[in-house]
């Protein structure tokens, strides 16, 4: 160690801060809503072996499995470090490698000062499309096997030595729907990672060489130490959960088991995956690094250090064991556009355990869906297709301490915000009639779970609507005795009235459809006798529950005149105590 | 009746209100300094205003800033507000944007919307995103609500697509202003013609929620004023470094949010440019809180959304705000021991009522002035020019009392020490915040520190940062007031006006940017009391598709290839490289900045007056890092140009005191700042 706390600590800054503001670029200079106002993208600086030095702030929970760092490594593997120059720009989104849809672009740069290799900055964006059975790509719901969800990118240099390959930007061109979003992005996209590794030449300028490995050697060893310590404190122990998904989009209603062990042992903590169901036939699988690692290192994450930056570090003492083959390790071939289809569900399962070797942090479960709803069609005026991919906001699990959260995100996505109604309605041919707190979502408890949301479309032109959510059956569990969340599902009411339930699919729909979707609310932590009349008084005057779930889930009875009626109360809540 | 000419700025600050004068006639500067009333914040002014020696009779203008807006929506004390707003949406208030901005909290929540659900009420309407009525506003519905809305002191209108055509929102506050005559109303479309509706109907609420306590507010500095016979012209510092007119202010209160804390940015720019710093971290200390800006070639940033309690858990608004970071740490923060048993610093804050324990006016608690004055690093009787006379052992004893004892000291100096130490880490890391988290090394910059605190920490801070170079300015105490006086009129206008470079697009442009100019300069002829204005063209230009802008400076005339090159060249500096032929540049707003040059101080008028060799006036023990010193106490007023010390010392101001620490080297400069270089 030659340098002092303060040098470090101020270089760690230097090098956090660099991804953030060239998140803010990506963001700034995109073309898509979807990378814009969605976010759907991550950036990063990694090592030469393609381990985690840090990531944007803003970056998905599901890109800590490293999807930055696997795309390098097969790069290394692929032409070796030598043979990647300054200047060069490599994509890779292939399912072998990343095992995520293939929409998730990975590209990235070799950091090299004076000719030694310190590392690589790279940008993985979500592109809008590159091809396949449905637009938007990973909106297909009916793939079965890869080759039907668009075109892959195998480690591919779209830049060498700074000189742009037309023929790779020709053949992207060809490959999309939406080439001049696409295209657009995609200029946002190699922009960020450029200034991103100037930014980091910057700093290895005025550092050196040695300081600046040094310092990266020291966030490594002190995101390990931190981890460490969290992991000492679990009691030594195997602890298991289940839960289970709806199906595999194919064979409708045939559920699939969520089977989770966790093994700690004081020094290291092992996810054992082995338990999950078998590869299945529809598009909801994912590869072993998008899968199984990911949704791990989410977990591990929220358990271990969650309010630290992600570094490879966080997951040194991380064991991941799972055999090929489950849907969360499909082999190269599967299906995947849906890749984070289950993740939120199999993150929940894993920290369902957690919470029995720590019981202090145990919550109820989330929403737990991306809820991927799509709508694509033709512009009426231009006949230009266009394409809107929206996903699911539901109430989050209670606690011992605290009430569930409000609609947000699964625990797989981060900083994403919704893409509002008016930015849709100036873009897309569709209006949305209502977006609102969905009553009685939440599950009962002691502390009540988080509500979900009810959002109504009125369809105006032809447009396809894509469908992909979890957790129609298996409700956001309550614990310690509280309620079950409301499940999610989304209805389609045609013209003529006829109504149509739906959880996963592909609907064509015509002027004068409706399309409600509803999602789910958390689960409620505790007995829900047990909540202060007071509280419950109070949702009802909000409207987050309705008269009847107050009587029937909380026993709350009222005068006539709208006041509490406690001995009735009193003597109802007994009855439910049995 | 005396001629009207003198100009005054007054800054309510949560603890102290300062003020200053300018008389332009002889180019002289006054200063007075009082604890804030809260029961009356007028009294501050008028009691800092009479100790100036100024008479509310020959006031031109005053100028004045204040932390109002920004304390009632932290401490959600703003009026009882209602939402108006389209059948179905009554929750996007509640439901945001459904991000979870902390990746990794699983308890990640915001925090409560600032109206609650059974205020927040529908009627229908529908207006399409190109502004076709869909279907006409439901007065019937709207009348209906009439009966729940009498409870309420302010309602925020805002409806959907509202940004493309304002006409139900206008129609539905003219009904609700007949209706209800002491509400107060506000549009969401009048705040901000952007889409989002979560953006536009948190802007709305959050005008409206602060609403009548501004209108109020106002029309009581305006009457107390009139009482003393004053006649001149009143604004208000916005927090994007303009004044505006009380009527605007009331209107868009809103833009007041950072509107104490500018002046002394403005001023700190000031500084920059006259001594040629490039880089400048200016860091103001007060009585609640701690702020820090950056100053960059003598300007500040601005930014379009403001974020009411930070982007993780708060709300935005939509109206122009310096980029600045705070934190709760001030001379009044309240030093405590938690459950765990670890001392805190802040952020609750004893402010001037009870204030301090120290300044005896009924404070118990411990807070970081009472350690400041254990320490020695305040004199307990020049305080305020001695005007508040400090108890030093009263303030050890609630520090032994509160926090020695239950933390197992039986010595208040170490535990002040400490209290010290954390206030300034947390200091430390809003100044970090600023500057390396977003990727500036804090070590090229020059740490200039005002404030009635920020004299007291800047040595320190510069230490534990490694900022080699620290510059305390004239006036430390009353910078901010200062900066209010230095400010000159300025007024923006911006108007969408969507063009490409061709020449049509140019014809429009062009055709936008004389109809803007022609209302800018009616606009200033109004509000600038006939100084000529200036005008300066600005667009906001992106590649289409895009949805973000940058801000381009049109010359004198409107051309295509120069408009190009000026664009192309500034996303090129921020963005790495300007796109190619393949995407055009287009324009989406045009902004006309009309400024006025009003009469303001030189800064040479601070510069110092004192010549002779100066001597300490005292000696008083000062506990230092090294243990207790017998430090030398300078008067700042005696200090010459030119004069070069070193610490340990203290030197004493009215409003303000500074500390030299060991090895410290100080220097007095032309303009009478003290520039440090910082012993590491």
């Amino acid at each position: 160690m030659t340098q002092d706390p303060i040098t470090l600590e101020i270089i760690r800054h230097e090098l956090l801060s660099i991804p953030n503001q060239i998140e803010k670029n990506i963001e700034r200079t995109a073309f898509s809503p979807l990378v814009q106002e969605y976010k759907d993208y991550a950036v990063g600086l990694v090592d030469p072996e393609g381990a985690l030095v840090c990531q944007s702030r803003g970056s998905l929970p599901i890109f800590v499995a490293n999807a930055l760092g696997t795309a390098v490594r097969s790069g290394l593997a692929t032409y070796g470090a030598e043979n990647l120059h300054h200047g060069d720009a490599v994509i890779s989104n292939e399912a072998a490698t990343l095992g995520q849809h293939l929409n998730n672009v990975v590209l990235y740069t070799p950091v090299r000062a004076e000719g030694v290799l310190l590392g690589f900055f790279a940008v993985l964006v979500h592109w809008m499309d590159l091809g396949g059975m449905a637009v938007g790509s990973s909106a297909v719901t009916t793939s079965t096997d890869i080759w039907q969800e668009g075109i892959q990118y195998p480690t591919v240099k779209l830049l060498s030595r700074g000189e742009r390959q037309h023929e790779i930007f020709r053949i992207i061109s060809a490959n999309t729907r939406f080439p001049r979003l696409v295209l657009g992005d995609l200029e946002a996209q190699i922009a960020g990672c450029l200034l991103g590794r100037d930014m980091v030449l910057e700093v290895l300028r005025r550092r050196g060489t040695t300081t600046l490995a040094e310092a990266i050697a020291t966030m490594r060893r002190q995101a390990d130490s931190q981890a460490a310590s969290v992991i000492r404190s679990i009691p030594p122990g195997r602890y298991t959960a289940e839960s289970y998904l709806d199906d595999d989009g194919i064979r409708l209603g045939q559920t699939i088991p969520v089977k989770v062990a966790i093994h700690a042992d004081g020094e290291r903590l092992t996810i054992d995956l082995s338990g999950l169901g078998a590869q299945m036939a529809g598009p909801s699988n994912a590869g072993r690094n998008g899968g199984a690692v990911a949704a791990s290192r989410i977990a591990a994450k929220y358990l271990l250090t969650p309010e630290e930056p992600v570094n490879q570090g966080d997951f040194d003492r991380l064991v991941v064991e799972a055999p090929d083959g489950t849907f969360l390790t499909a082999r190269p071939e599967a299906p995947i556009a849906g890749s984070g289809n289950t993740i939120p569900t199999v993150v929940d399962t894993i920290l369902r355990a957690l919470g029995e070797a720590l019981p202090a942090r145990a919550r109820a479960a989330h929403h737990g869906t991306y809820g991927v709803h799509s709508m694509a069609g033709r512009l009426p005026h231009t006949g230009e297709l266009f394409y809107n991919l929206d996903t699911a906001t539901g109430g989050w699990g209670a606690t011992a301490e605290e009430d569930g959260a409000f609609p947000l995100r699964s625990n797989a996505h981060g900083d994403v915000p919704d893409i509002p109604a008016e930015m849709q309605e100036a873009l897309y041919p569709y209006r949305l009639r209502a977006k609102r707190l969905r009553p009685d979502s939440g599950g009962p408890g002691r502390q009540r779970g988080g509500l979900g949301v009810v959002k109504d479309y009125e369809i105006t032109h032809p447009c396809r609507l894509n469908l992909k959510f979890e957790r129609g059956q298996c409700p956001p569990w309550g614990l310690a005795g509280g309620g079950d969340g409301a499940t999610c599902f989304v209805e389609i009411t045609r013209k003529d009235g006829t109504v149509t339930k739906a959880l996963k699919g592909s609907f064509d729909l015509t002027p004068g459809d409706a399309v409600r979707v509803v999602s789910g609310g958390g689960g409620g932590y505790g007995p829900a006798w047990q909540r202060p009349a007071g509280a419950v008084l109070a949702d009802l005057a909000h409207g987050y529950i309705t008269p009847d779930h107050a009587a029937l889930a909380y026993g709350l009875v009222l005068n006539p005149d709208g006041t509490l009626n406690e001995a009735a109360t009193e003597g109802r809540r007994q009855e439910m105590q049995g | 009746m005396p001629k009207l000419r003198q100009l005054v700025a007054a800054d309510t600050g949560g603890t102290f209100t300062d003020v200053a004068v300018y008389d332009p006639a002889t180019g002289s500067l006054g200063f007075g300094k009082t604890l804030t009333t809260y029961a009356d914040l007028v009294d501050g002014v008028l009691t800092g205003l009479g100790e100036t020696g100024a008479a509310p009779d020959g006031i031109a203008l005053l100028r004045h800033g204040t932390t109002h807006v920004i304390n009632a929506f932290l401490q959600r004390r703003g009026a009882k507000t209602a939402l108006v707003t389209t059948e179905g949406f009554r929750d996007v208030l509640e439901i945001a944007r459904g991000n979870r901005p902390v990746p990794f909290d699983l308890s990640f929540r915001r925090d409560p919307p600032l109206v609650p659900r059974p205020l927040r009420f529908e009627v229908a309407e529908r207006i399409a995103a190109d502004g076709q009525v869909i279907a006409p506003l439901d007065s019937a519905a709207l009348e209906a609500l009439v009966p729940a809305l009498r409870g309420v002191e302010a309602i925020a209108i805002s409806f959907l697509n509202a940004y493309a055509n304002p006409a139900h929102e206008d129609q539905a506050a003219a009904f609700l202003r007949a209706a209800l005559p002491g509400a107060y109303i506000t549009t969401g479309s009048a705040l901000s013609r952007e889409w989002f509706e979560y953006e536009r109907t948190s802007t709305a609420a959050a005008n409206a929620f602060v609403g009548p306590k501004v209108a109020a507010y106002a029309a009581g500095f305006s009457a107390r004023l009139g009482e003393r016979g004053f006649t001149g012209t009143l604004a208000m510092m916005g927090s994007n470094g303009g004044a505006m007119p009380f009527p605007a202010a009331v209107q868009r209160p809103i833009s007041l949010v950072e509107s104490g804390p500018i002046g002394g940015v403005i001023a700190a720019a000031d500084y920059a440019r006259a001594l040629g710093i490039p880089r400048m971290v200016a860091f103001d200390m007060g009585g609640t809180t701690a702020k820090c800006a950056l100053v960059e070639d003598g300007g500040f940033e601005v930014q379009s959304t403001y974020w009411v309690g930070g982007y993780e858990r708060g709300f935005p608004i939509r109206t122009p705000v310096l980029d600045i970071v705070e934190v709760g740490a001030g001379g009044g923060s309240i030093a405590w021991v938690d459950p765990q048993g670890r001392l805190r610093v802040g952020p609750r804050s004893a402010g001037s009522e009870p204030g301090p324990v120290a300044f005896g006016r009924g404070g118990t608690e411990p807070t970081v002035t009472d350690a400041n004055l254990v320490l020695g690093r305040i004199g307990g009787a020049n305080f305020l020019g001695g005007k508040l006379a400090l108890d030093r052992d009263g303030a050890a004893a609630a520090i032994m009392r509160n926090l020695a004892t239950p933390l197992g000291y039986d010595n208040a100096e170490v535990v002040a020490r400490g209290v010290l130490d954390l206030a300034s880490t947390l200091m430390a890391g809003a100044i970090k915040e600023i500057t390396v988290a977003r990727g500036h090394d804090v070590r090229d910059f020059v740490l200039c520190a005002f404030g009635g605190g920020g004299p007291l920490f800047a040595g320190d801070l510069a230490r534990s940062l490694g900022i080699p170079r620290v510059l305390i300015p004239p006036q430390p105490g009353n910078f901010s007031a200062l900066g209010m006086l230095l400010a000159g009129a300025r007024l923006d206008i911006s108007r969408s006006v969507v063009a490409d470079l061709s020449a049509s697009g140019i014809a429009t442009l062009a055709e936008a940017v004389a109809a803007v100019r022609a209302e800018a300069l009616s606009a200033a002829a109004a509000e600038f009391g006939g100084a000529p204005a200036t005008l300066r063209a600005q667009a906001e230009m992106r590649y289409r598709g895009q949805r973000h802008t940058v801000l381009v400076e049109l010359g004198d005339t409107v051309e295509a290839a120069a408009i190009r090159s000026a664009f192309e060249a500034i996303y090129a500096k921020r963005y790495g490289r300007s796109l190619g032929d393949d995407f055009q540049p287009e324009i989406v707003a045009l902004r006309i900045i009309a400024e006025a040059p009003t009469a303001r101080p030189a800064l040479a008028a601070l510069a110092p007056t004192a010549t002779a060799a100066p001597q300490p006036v005292a000696h008083r023990p000062l506990h230092t890092r090294q243990g207790w010193v017998e430090a030398p106490v300078w008067r700042r007023e005696h200090l010459p140009a030119g004069f070069a010390f070193a610490g340990p010392a203290i030197i004493e101001e009215y409003g303000a005191t500074m500390l030299l620490g060991s090895g410290d080297a100080a220097r007095v400069g032309a303009l009478g700042e003290i520039s440090v270089e910082i012993a590491q």
